[in-house]
């Protein structure tokens, strides 16, 4: 028990070290080369209210697959990407948009 | 008694008739009266493929109706509606507040463009010459990348 903990302990610990190291090394550079800033586009265009039956909207948010898209690819701010998921889940009903594609 | 405003949307298969269509709308109308509401406005989208199959039905005519009224109205139309045999799918959708919300951020969003705008001295409503400027300065920045990209081509 005792040593199994401890061994899971010190695998953790090397592990979180070593991806310190990388984002010293190459985290920066990622950051400045790669990263590209990304805004929530229903800030930007000023879109108060995101529709459920605006499938032209809604559609660069569902991905091939019919999912919806994590706010980390998107960008979108956290209200509108609640506001997104209502207006997906009740297009979906409406079969407007598909719950899932092969 | 509250009056909120709902969107019902529903989808009927591609092969029934106007007549079909109108009994629906008819039957929809009489509860809506009988519940003292009204019904603000119909769209009659027309044939729409649906994204999956509903009843190995490929398409729908979907109708969307708007109406104001109260909040047991709805379950009632919900209970009538999915009985229906010519409904393949419907949905009530509140959508007063929603809306009300997002009016509310548009007022608030101008207030705050001519606040900042009357600090700063100027007129409260950006001016023609300002929007054309504005525009001006998009068609700029395009401008200034073609021509960067043609530069990079030539050497």
């Amino acid at each position: 028990m005792n040593g199994d903990f401890d061994n899971r302990g010190g695998r953790g610990g090397r592990g979180a070290g070593g991806d310190k190291d990388k984002d010293k090394e190459k985290g920066g550079g990622r950051r400045t080369f790669f990263r590209r800033r990304r805004v929530c586009k229903f800030c930007v265009e000023k879109i108060d209210y995101i529709g459920y039956r605006d499938v032209k909207l809604l559609a660069p948010f569902i991905p091939e697959r019919g999912k919806i898209q994590p706010r980390r690819i998107s960008g979108v701010c956290a209200t509108h990407q609640r506001a997104l998921q209502k207006a997906i889940k009740r297009a979906r009903q409406l079969a407007l948009i598909p719950y899932v594609t092969e | 008694m509250s009056v909120r405003q709902y969107e019902l949307i529903y989808i009927v298969p591609p092969d029934s008739t106007e007549e079909a269509i109108a009994e629906v709308h008819t039957q929809v109308a009489t509860v809506v009266e009988r519940f003292g509401a009204t019904i603000e406005r119909t769209e009659n989208w027309g044939r729409r493929r649906l994204a999956y199959e509903i009843n190995r039905q490929r398409e729908g005519v979907y109708v969307l109706e708007v109406i104001n009224g109260p909040g047991a109205m709805t379950a009632e139309l919900d209970r009538r509606l999915r009985v229906l045999d010519a409904v393949i799918r419907h949905l009530i959708v509140r959508v007063d507040e929603e809306l009300s919300v997002a009016e509310r951020a548009k007022a608030n969003r101008k207030a705050a463009m001519v606040a900042r705008r009357t600090k700063r001295g100027l007129p409260p409503e950006p001016t023609e010459d300002e929007k054309r400027r504005r525009e001006g300065e998009d068609d700029d920045m395009e401008g200034g990348l073609e021509s960067g990209f043609r530069a990079g081509g030539d050497r």
